[in-house]
């Protein structure tokens, strides 16, 4: 329907709300299925791509993937209400009917990272980008090192996929290093209190054979590659997911730039070295 | 192919296609505003008047519908838009500075995904350029590479000529074929000489220069200067022949309602405004200097292709007096 053969490029498939999780107070989680049998078997996407979301009579919200490429026959996305189409979004119920668009944009190199240890450091909301990747990840764990997730929020309850957290945390080919920043936890809180910057140069993994992924809000991601360049990453070896207002999605109706690099086409995945040529104006 | 067309063989043409059922866009006045809008005879057709927007509007409309829904219970229905809507379109009297707009336009919506809604409606047109004989003092074609006789995007093209009646240049198939289906109406040139041209009082500026200074200062106090006057208003990128940055929004009840594309700017605070309240470009300075830096540089690293063709509008219509051309001009003189 919207891939590069439909006449309407604007036109989305019709997917059912087959799950609503409650991530946070205002974080949900919707798992989709294309109600388009030939849609649901052939849908193709990379962990890092993203789509528009429909809830029509609102329009249109861009979100990445938030699911694994390697999980079929569903995809998830993860949103804080925030807006007119996220508001509109979380009003929709198991059985409901929405749109989708996608996927678009380019991806991880997820098969430039065989055989090297990855550190996925992500904050708050900005885990969903990083989840793809990581169950891709682990589906395919033998292909991988060693895999560490620095993973923090506000506070508890502002932390997103508590359960997959907890199933991380059990597995033993996965370390997770988990926080809020000082004053979120509770007293029975058994992860770390700091700030993700902080937490990433305590767990300090060694930058040999490494990629490191991060994502997270502006002021986290700034305050972390400089940490992570002291633990020795060059900036190739450090990835991000940049995002911008977006329309389209396509390439052309003009806002997500970023100086000459358009984010919905260029990106959204990015080395470090990639952002730091770019002027301010994400 | 070269031929002539008097004045009347024209207006013969124009209410021959209208009667055959194609719709034939021109220059005509609309409510006391110029604009190039479908004609019902030839009659209307004021081709001395510079239209107030440009004539993309007949590839890409201010506002139009990419889809509709309607919702039963937990289903939705959606209805794409049918192809037949875009009609077999002549435009005529298109000024060169307007057509020239056409194919750079043709790159940003071709490129990768194909958006039919622009591109279907180019298939079905037939593009006649009509050369300037006036100019006004925002006109600026000349200085941005262009002339009141460009005929880059015309399918035919128009020179008035001493003594009436126009040379008429065929620069595509379809405006062979246009020629062909009607030679009744054509003759050959009789060695008149072409009325006199139009000349904007402007120089040429040196395009690669402005790009070259544009690749090196994102960041100067240049974007200030110009743009604590602007207002954000919009109307240069609603009146220009090459803007095409638009939005989609639903418009509708929760039972039923439709879903469009119009035109959007990027002097607009909203225009990059994140629904977390961050704004990348949350200063008028910075919407600016995206305006400029689109035109000038980002459009031209992408599809080697300047998104300006000197046809003044937005300079007419700044409620500041911004000059664009001015802009470029002083940019193209910088070290």
């Amino acid at each position: 329907m919207c891939d590069n053969t439909n006449q309407n490029i604007y036109l989305p498939y019709l997917a059912t709300v087959e799950e609503i999780i409650d991530e946070t107070p205002d974080v949900r989680t919707l798992r989709l299925v294309f109600q388009d049998e030939q849609v649901r078997d052939n849908f193709r996407f990379r962990a890092g791509q993203f789509g528009e979301y429909s809830a029509f009579g609102a329009g249109e919200a861009t979100f990445c993937i938030a699911s694994s490429p390697t999980r079929a026959g569903h995809i998830e996305c993860s949103f804080r209400s925030v807006g007119r189409v996220t508001e509109e979004l979380r009003r929709l119920e198991v059985g409901d009917s929405m749109g989708f668009r996608g996927p678009y944009g380019n991806s991880y190199p997820i098969e430039e990272f065989y055989g090297k240890n990855l550190v996925f450091i992500a904050g708050g909301i900005a885990l969903p980008p990083l989840r793809t990747l990581i169950w891709n990840c682990l589906d395919l764990r033998d292909k991988f090192g060693e895999i560490t997730i620095v993973y923090g929020a506000r506070s508890e309850s502002d932390l997103v996929y508590k359960r997959e957290l907890q199933e991380w945390q059990e597995r033993k080919d996965v370390r997770l290093v988990k926080a809020v920043d000082p004053g979120g936890n509770s007293p029975e809180w058994d992860g770390k209190v700091g700030f993700v910057p902080t937490i990433l140069e305590e767990t300090a993994p060694s930058a040999e054979n490494t990629v490191a992924l991060v994502c997270g809000p502006p002021i986290m991601i700034k305050f972390t590659l400089p940490v992570l360049e002291k633990l020795g990453f060059s900036d190739e070896q450090v990835y991000t997911t940049l995002e911008n207002r977006m329309k389209c999605g396509l390439g052309k109706c003009g806002r997500c730039n970023v100086g000459n690099v358009y984010v919905c086409k260029d990106g959204p995945v990015f080395t470090a070295k990639q952002v730091k040529a770019m002027p301010l104006e994400y | 192919m070269q031929k002539y067309i008097s004045e009347q063989n024209l207006n013969t043409l124009i209410d021959t296609l209208i009667a055959a059922g194609t719709r034939v866009v021109a220059p005509r006045m609309s409510a006391g505003i110029p604009l190039y809008e479908p004609l019902d005879s030839s009659a209307e057709m004021a081709t001395d008047l510079l239209p107030r927007r440009s004539a993309k509007e007949a590839f890409f409309p201010v506002c139009e519908e990419i889809m509709s829904y309607e919702k039963e219970g937990q289903q939705i229905k959606l209805t794409d838009v049918d192809p037949a809507r875009f009609p077999e379109t002549v435009l005529v009297g298109v000024r060169p500075c307007d057509a020239a707009a056409i194919p750079v336009l043709d790159a940003v919506f071709s490129w990768d995904y194909k958006d039919e809604f622009f591109l279907e409606r180019r298939r079905k047109t037939t593009v006649i350029g009509l050369a300037c004989t006036t100019s006004d003092d925002a006109c600026f074609c000349t200085a941005v590479g262009l002339s009141p006789v460009e005929s880059r995007g015309s399918d035919l093209f128009l020179t008035p000529l001493e003594g009436g009646g126009y040379a008429c240049e065929t620069w595509s198939e379809k405006g062979e074929a246009l020629i062909t289906s009607n030679s009744a109406l054509f003759s050959d040139l009789n060695g008149a000489a072409p009325m006199p041209l139009a000349a904007p009082q402007v120089d040429k500026i040196e395009l690669n220069k402005v790009k070259a200074w544009l690749d090196e200062h994102f960041e100067d106090p240049l974007w200030d200067g110009i743009a604590v006057r602007c207002v954000g208003c919009g109307a240069c990128a609603f009146v220009c022949p090459a803007c095409h940055c638009f939005d989609i929004v639903d418009e509708g009840t929760e039972k039923a309602g439709k879903r469009r594309k119009s035109w959007d700017a990027c002097g607009f605070w909203k225009f990059t405004h994140h629904a977390s309240g961050h704004n990348p470009r949350d200063l008028q300075p910075k919407r600016y200097r995206n305006r400029i830096m689109h035109k000038f540089k980002y459009y031209d690293d992408k599809f080697g292709q300047t998104l300006c063709t000197g046809c003044g509008r937005c300079v007419r219509i700044c409620p500041v007096g911004i000059d664009i051309a001015q802009i470029i001009e002083d940019i193209s003189r910088k070290d």
